[in-house]
């Protein structure tokens, strides 16, 4: 990054700019903030205040317009951070007024959820594509720490390191460097995980489906839940965008069910559509959950507990997290296998990204533990035992990914975090 | 008298005060587990090795509905069912008197290896309730009963007194909130380590800084704070044989060096009047450092390369500093003047953020206090390290300055 303080946002008034912008100027960057109108611009600055809970953040903020101030604003920063709709024509478009005026020096991030790095990079001059890269921050970034770097083949392995270093010492993030594959790591495994309990919802229904994958299996909100809270609209997108251009043993679990794209027709985004809702609508106090069979939202009913799952919770609520793995590993239900399935799944899936986006198995664990809330995949096989978890994926037909297949031969520890990082994790 | 034996410090572990326990749906037993298995894997200690267990705690009968907390480590580990356990309460200094009671037991050549753990889960009420229950560190029925948030009242008498003896601006205690935040960005355990803070926030009331109680506003405030502690003290044969399997010299574990002790009255307003002849405002919190200082042979706070003391509120560090003896009574504005308490300054105060920027569960603080003093001395502190620490110091306080301890710890 250039030697100077200051960081633009294009695209400040969306969530992610906003939040973009928050974490720049909590930690002493000087921020201009660019938008289309000025009214955008000023609601930019009061999401930002908002969510850093202080007005006194706008002293190291400036606004502008992309009309007005870009040239200027964009020719005087170190760190220009793009923060669009996730529309590579639009990002490409500003691209190119953005290699017009910035700095030789000047580092361009983009903040995408998940297109390719190097497709946006195309067509830029050299400087650019050896200055580009992509900063994957997930929603809340204010809140969620995790961070994903994406350098291209062409971008400099000096900006790369600047970055990181900035990144992790500046701004508190817990950073991986990942390929610059569709929807990199978090993303990847995320959502993989997140359509196929969707998928299972189809036969299962959205509440139980849930239940049976919430929080005491490893993450901090229920999988249905989540894809309401992150938008359906950014979940096809994400989906999608695997499902196109990747051919790996799980791609059919990025196939979106057919109820989800007949819901989203209707205009069900999730939350951001509270009166059309998403798995969930809410009215007052009543909660309503979508039928995936009928396509209508019906009054919430609390599925019929499953003792396995009330075990688990007891369990990791006094903190005793192998414990309630080893129930999990032991149950003997149909619910219980369906579980496994998904979870083992995950793990699965997670470990054998290592090499094809991800670097080591910590990168995982770091990116799935900070980025989603979700327990760390290695920490899930240290507490089954890595022995016992080869067996359970051979039994349920599941790849043995290569780091899992060593630490079973060598009994050897995977997770190297330590007990205080995968405990906030496991939910009672 | 004789000399107490020595007691070591071999170190230990801490939540994330970042975290919320409630939200995780977490007793906070979860939270000692938790702290004290890091603790056993951070120093290579064997559960069986370990003899005796102190918890401070002060209040899990109204934040969790349970007493008897003490008995909670047996549940930690199977190894530890039918060890000794107690639990110590004296509201925020709840941590230090378990501190106490663990190292007398060691002088006392009762036990050779304790593990001392402080814990509190404070976020399973509203922050209006949970006011009312820290009314309780105060004489409550006098002090807090029906006050909204009696204890930012109680700090912000504090600051009154020193305004009405000595003079006392406000832009003082905007800084020490400014720091404790800004060292707290460098701790990774710290529950602020990601808010915005900045001097000019701290200093004016705006809709996110509002007034708490007289001069007190938010950004003065430590924060409601879930977590947990657990630290080793030992006597000097265990850690000598500690310290040979783990290829360290004896002489390199930091010690207990002198520690102090006193309680005034509960009432505030009791301190004002018994003190209104004192140069200083609290001198029982001044006598405990002096007789902690003296036990230590310091005969200056200069000879310590830090200090991590009690900031509940910016008032209760701002007496830190002139109650230490860092300036004369009534000036400690000097200290903040002139950098003193800043990370890289002559003596750096709270390089761990302090209560303000850490976090304060109140039955670990001073547990938590006494970790930070060990990672400053065996130089494992990270990025908030002192650079060449060899002394520190802790300064607790539970109530109004009613309940003061002090360490030392230094090799």
């Amino acid at each position: 990054m250039a030697d100077n303080n200051k960081v633009v946002i294009i695209g400040a008034n969306g969530t992610m700019g906003a939040g973009a912008g928050c974490v720049f100027a909590g930690a002493g960057f000087s921020v201009t903030l660019l938008a289309r109108s000025n009214d955008k611009c000023a609601d930019a600055l009061a999401d930002v205040q908002n969510l850093a809970r202080a007005d006194a953040i706008a002293e190291r903020i400036s606004l502008g317009t992309y009309d007005r101030d870009l040239a200027r604003a964009v020719g005087e920063a170190g760190l220009i951070f793009e923060s669009l709709a996730e529309d590579l024509p639009l990002k490409k478009q500003f691209f190119e007024l953005v290699d017009k005026y910035r700095r030789p020096d000047a580092i361009v991030a983009t903040g995408s959820s998940g297109l390719s790095i190097g497709a946006m990079a195309a067509g830029r001059s050299e400087s650019f594509r050896h200055h580009f890269l992509g900063i994957h921050l997930f929603n809340p970034p204010h809140v969620i720490v995790g961070t994903e770097v994406i350098p291209s083949p062409e971008t400099d392995a000096e900006v790369v390191k600047n970055c990181v270093a900035i990144l992790t010492k500046r701004l508190g993030r817990k950073v991986i460097v990942t390929k610059d594959r569709p929807a990199f790591v978090g993303n990847r495994v995320g959502f993989k995980v997140l359509n196929e309990v969707a998928q299972l919802a189809t036969e299962h229904g959205v509440a139980f489906m849930d239940y049976l994958i919430g929080p005491h299996t490893g993450r901090a909100m229920a999988p249905l839940a989540t894809v309401d809270l992150v938008g359906w609209d950014v979940h096809q997108a994400i989906v999608d965008n695997v499902f196109a251009n990747t051919n790996d043993e799980a791609r059919d679990c990025f196939k979106m069910p057919a109820y989800m794209h007949r819901a989203l027709e209707q205009g069900c985004l999730g939350d951001k559509t509270p009166q059309r809702g998403g798995f969930y609508r809410r009215s007052g106090a009543e909660v309503f959950v979508l039928d995936p069979k009928t396509g209508n939202h019906v009054p919430m009913v609390k599925p019929a507990p499953i003792e396995f799952v009330e075990q688990m919770k007891q369990f990791h609520r006094v903190g005793r997290y192998s414990d309630a793995l080893k129930v999990f590993a032991d149950a003997k239900t149909a619910d219980a296998d369906l579980c496994r399935r998904v979870v083992l799944g995950y793990v699965s899936y997670a470990l054998n990204r290592v090499g094809e986006v991800a670097a080591t198995p910590a990168d995982v664990d770091t990116i799935m533990s900070y980025g989603f809330n979700w327990a760390p995949p290695t920490a899930i096989v240290d507490l089954l035992g890595a022995k016992n978890t080869v067996a359970m994926l051979e039994r349920l037909g599941l790849p043995v990914p290569p780091a899992l297949g060593q630490a079973a031969s060598s009994d050897a520890k995977l997770f190297v975090g330590g007990v205080l990082q995968y405990g906030r994790t496991f939910v009672g | 008298m004789t000399k107490p034996a020595p007691v070591y410090v071999l170190g230990g572990a801490q939540t994330d005060f970042a975290r919320n326990w409630s939200k995780e749906g977490k007793h906070f037993v979860a939270m000692m587990r938790e702290a004290t298995l890091a603790a056993l894997e951070a120093t290579k200690i064997e559960p069986r090795e370990i003899e005796t267990s102190h918890v401070g705690n002060f209040a899990a009968e109204l934040y969790a509905k349970q007493g008897h907390v003490g008995a909670f480590f047996i549940e930690i580990d199977p190894a530890f069912s039918g060890l000794p356990t107690s639990r110590h309460e004296a509201a925020c200094a709840s941590g230090s008197i378990a501190l106490i009671a663990a190292s007398a037991e060691i002088e006392a050549g009762r036990y050779d290896l304790s593990c001392v753990v402080g814990v509190e889960q404070m976020k399973t009420v509203d922050s209006t309730t949970g006011g009312d229950y820290l009314g309780t560190a105060a004489w409550y029925e006098r002090e807090a009963k029906g006050i909204e948030f009696p204890f930012p009242k109680l700090f912000g008498r504090l600051g009154d007194e020193y305004d009405k003896r000595y003079g006392l601006k406000d832009e003082y205690l905007a800084h020490i909130s400014a720091v404790n935040y800004s060292n707290a960005k460098r701790n990774p355990n710290a529950q602020t380590r990601n808010w915005f803070m900045s001097e000019s926030h701290a200093q004016r009331e705006s809709k996110f800084n509002t007034v708490i109680g007289g001069r007190i506003k938010i950004s003065d405030c430590s924060q409601v704070t879930d977590g947990s502690v657990a630290v080793f003290l030992a006597s000097e044969k265990f850690a000598s044989a500690w310290a040979k399997r783990n290829g360290l010299k004896l002489e390199e574990i930091p010690r207990i060096l002198g520690w102090g002790h006193h309680t005034a009255p509960l009432e505030f307003a009791t301190k004002v009047a018994e003190s209104k002849d004192n140069a200083y405002v609290l001198p029982h919190t001044r006598q405990a450092i002096l007789d902690a200082f003296k036990r230590a042979e310091i005969s200056s706070p200069l000879e310590l390369s830090g200090i991590e003391t009690h900031d509940c509120f910016t008032t209760s560090e701002y007496m830190a500093i002139d109650h230490f003896g860092i300036t004369k009574p009534g000036e400690s504005w000097k200290a903040i003047e002139e950098g003193v308490i800043e990370l890289g300054g002559k003596l750096p105060i709270n390089p761990s953020g302090g209560l303000i920027g850490a976090g304060h569960p109140v039955g670990a603080t001073g547990v938590r206090q006494m970790l930070d003093c060990h990672r400053q001395i065996t130089h494992t502190a990270g990025e908030y390290q002192v650079e060449g620490a060899k002394k520190f110091a802790m300064l607790n306080i539970g109530g109004s300055g009613t309940t003061s301890c002090v360490f030392v710890v230094g090799n």
